[in-house]
């Protein structure tokens, strides 16, 4: 055999493999449409049975977050936070841990930042960088704690995380209550933050009503841009994935793996951390009680929608809030309880998870490709 | 007069604990039963909301609080067949899929709650059924006991539920440790290759246990809407399906340890009822069993890395 006959075709073999991806990355796109399609049908059967108007309130929840530009507006601040959870929660998704944390991280971003942003006097810019930075480094921290526990104790992650929320949500109603909220004043909430930390709305400066969506918006490109960078351009994001992906493996091949399993949940919550901000900063200018109520949950249907690609938790962002807006216009045009919207994300975890339903469409497209 | 005013206090602290950690026991021995046969079911608290909000509203279109405690514990345990399905047929995550059944049961419980408020009395209530007539399930005076000083105060006029809790705990312990298809059972959760090796139904048991965990969880949430109070309120579970796992882990895996740690965490819990009393902020107070649960988790974590340091070094020893 002459060495001529085994040479390897290079650019043959990266076609094929592009090719392979490709063909993946379509029957993805394939089982999460049918999914979320599946999902709303599901929705609909629901209201059909407890004999609500099923088409009415479907065209306000489909149609409702276009209908009116501040609609859109809070369509679009909604997304703002829930593209960070997303973005948050998908590096720990990862490597394989199940980080619900997100929700203390935020307080605790909120918190650190509003120390700053309303009792610091600082110049434009700085008035809002120097909040972000302390504020992701508070997350950084809180969101150590679970990280360590799970990493060098092997403790639960999930109760772990949902305790310190639980703790944390206390902290920052007594915080709120004692501290930031003025002695003798009418409601319980904090003084605004200085007029140097606000992100200005956009609705202000184009002159029109778009409701309470800011330049927080920037935070989304700019985590969208770290998250990517940090996992697929970095030995961290290596390791991210190799545990992920097989944890002996892992450690076997030499990786700290508690380490980096610490460091992916101290991350997520740093990032979660920005969505605090963008909630203290953009939405509210002030702490105001059960400002993150409600999130810890929110970000996984987003990463998963996403496989866990913060390229695309942007658009499953986007979409998931659409369908969160929409229920609540849902509510008010149709009477049916926005936590339908629950119930459907609900399905859509099942159903995406639900390996058996992949591997049955994979089948079926690979017999059609080979046919 | 002080002495006995103190004992009396005390006693019906004591009571007061037992009340308040019956929501924990229950939960907490489903908890044990799944994490035994090695699937551990994260949806203990969508599953005791579950049944919280079904036993209330059926007692109330009923009037009859034993088939709303029939009707909660049946939803939670087809839900817990649910989650097996999804894992153990359609290979779905197991923590995922719990994670989303509870979205699901917190959606779905406030959903039908509006929904029943709005037909009875016409204006629909998210917050809960404060404003419909459901069924307690009975508290029970135990004869003699209760003329007893001390323990009669402790141990007589508690809930029905309050004995099943302490009478279950040592049915789990006997069905785990003395029947064959609870050793079967932990079998399959130390080592299903092994167990699929000597012919037990491995794929069975896990079904077994989820659905067992269901029926525990159900009680524990019946006993939340109609008993502990007399209604059901939105996500009242509080994280208590959770803090029953910590009391699992803290418990040793054990039936009467997980007892006892779920009696610790009531505890915890009656004494921040008791400060609610005292000039204390509310939220530094309602925060001690969450925190008892962190340090639980941390100390369980601890004790289990010396335990297995230990095993090491005599078996070093031994060769």
């Amino acid at each position: 055999m002459s060495a001529a006959q085994i040479t390897f075709d290079r650019s043959a073999e990266r076609a094929r493999v592009a090719a392979e991806r490709r063909r993946l990355a379509t029957i993805d796109l394939v089982i999460t449409l049918a999914t979320i399609l599946l999902a709303l049908l599901i929705g609909f059967l629901v209201m059909l049975v407890v004999g609500k108007d099923p088409v009415k309130a479907y065209q306000a929840l489909l149609t409702g977050p276009l209908s009116r530009t501040l609609r859109t507006g809070r369509w679009l601040e909604d997304a703002t936070t829930l593209i960070i959870l997303g973005l948050s929660v998908s590096i720990a998704f990862r490597a394989r841990q199940f980080s619900l944390g997100a929700e203390s991280q935020m307080y605790v971003g909120a918190m650190v930042g509003a120390v700053i942003a309303i009792y610091v006097p600082m110049p434009p810019v700085i008035a809002v960088i120097l909040p972000l930075i302390c504020a992701m480094v508070a997350g950084f921290l809180i969101g150590l704690i679970p990280g360590l526990m799970k990493a060098y104790l092997n403790a639960n992650e999930i109760v772990a995380t949902l305790m310190i929320n639980a703790v944390v949500f206390r902290l920052y109603d007594y915080f709120l209550t004692y501290v930031f909220t003025a002695p003798g004043a009418q409601q319980i909430r904090s003084e605004a933050v200085q007029p140097n930390a606000v992100l200005a709305r956009i609705g202000d400066i184009f002159k029109f009503n778009f409701g309470r969506v800011n330049t927080g918006v920037i935070f989304v490109v700019i985590g969208v841009i770290l998250v990517w960078i940090l996992l697929t351009r970095t030995p961290f994001g290596y390791e991210v994935r190799t545990i992920g992906a097989n944890e002996k493996f892992a450690r076997y091949g030499g990786i700290n793996t508690k380490r980096t399993i610490a460091l992916s949940f101290a991350i997520g919550g740093a990032i979660a951390a920005m969505g605090g901000v963008h909630l203290l900063l953009g939405v509210h200018n002030r702490l105001i009680p059960g400002m993150a109520a409600g999130l810890a949950f929110e970000g996984i249907v987003v990463a998963l929608l996403a496989r866990n690609n913060p390229l695309l938790v942007p658009i499953t962002g986007l979409f998931y809030s659409y369908l969160r807006v929409g229920g609540d216009i849902m509510e008010q045009e149709a009477q049916v309880g926005a936590e339908i919207v629950q119930v459907i994300q609900a399905v859509i975890i099942l159903l995406i998870t639900a390996q058996v339903l992949i591997d049955l469409v994979k089948a079926r497209r690979a017999r059609q490709t080979s046919q | 007069m002080e002495q006995a005013l103190q004992v009396i206090f005390s006693a019906s602290f004591i009571a007061s604990v037992l009340r308040v950690a019956t929501p924990l026991i229950l939960p907490a021995l489903g908890g044990l039963i799944s994490e035994l046969g090695g699937v551990s079911n994260i949806a203990l608290e969508g599953m005791m909301l579950a049944a919280a909000c079904t036993g209330v509203l059926v007692s109330v279109y009923t009037k009859s609080a034993w088939a709303g405690m029939l009707a909660g514990v049946a939803v939670a345990m087809l839900l817990a067949t649910l989650l097996a399905f999804f894992h153990l047929n359609l290979r779905a995550d197991l923590i995922l899929a719990a994670i989303a059944l509870n979205i699901l049961c917190s959606g779905a419980t406030t959903f039908v709650v509006y929904l029943v408020t709005q037909s009875l009395t016409g204006s629909g209530d998210k917050g809960g059924t404060s404003t419909l007539i459901s069924q307690q399930m009975p508290f029970i005076e135990i004869p003699i006991i209760k003329d007893i000083p001390v323990i009669g105060t402790i141990f007589s006029g508690q809930n029905i539920l309050t004995y099943a809790a302490l009478i279950l705990t040592a049915l789990v312990a006997l069905f785990l440790f003395r029947t064959r298809i609870g050793i079967h059972l932990r079998a399959v959760g130390e080592n299903p290759d092994a167990a699929r090796s000597v012919g037990i139904n491995v794929q069975g048991m896990r079904y077994l246990a989820l659905i067992l965990s269901g029926f525990f969880a159900g009680l524990g949430g019946v006993f939340l809407s109609m008993g502990y109070v007399k209604f059901f309120a939105r996500d009242m579970t509080a994280g208590r399906g959770f803090i029953a796992l910590a009391a699992v882990y803290l418990g040793a895996k054990n039936p009467w340890g997980t007892l006892i740690a779920a009696l610790a965490f009531g505890a915890a819990d009656a004494l921040s009822i008791q400060l609610g009393n005292l000039k204390i902020p509310t939220q530094i107070v309602q925060m001690i069993p969450y925190i008892a649960t962190i340090i639980a988790l941390v100390l369980y974590a601890v004790v289990q890395r010396q335990r297995a340091i230990n095993r090491q070094r005599k078996f070093r020893q031994a060769v």
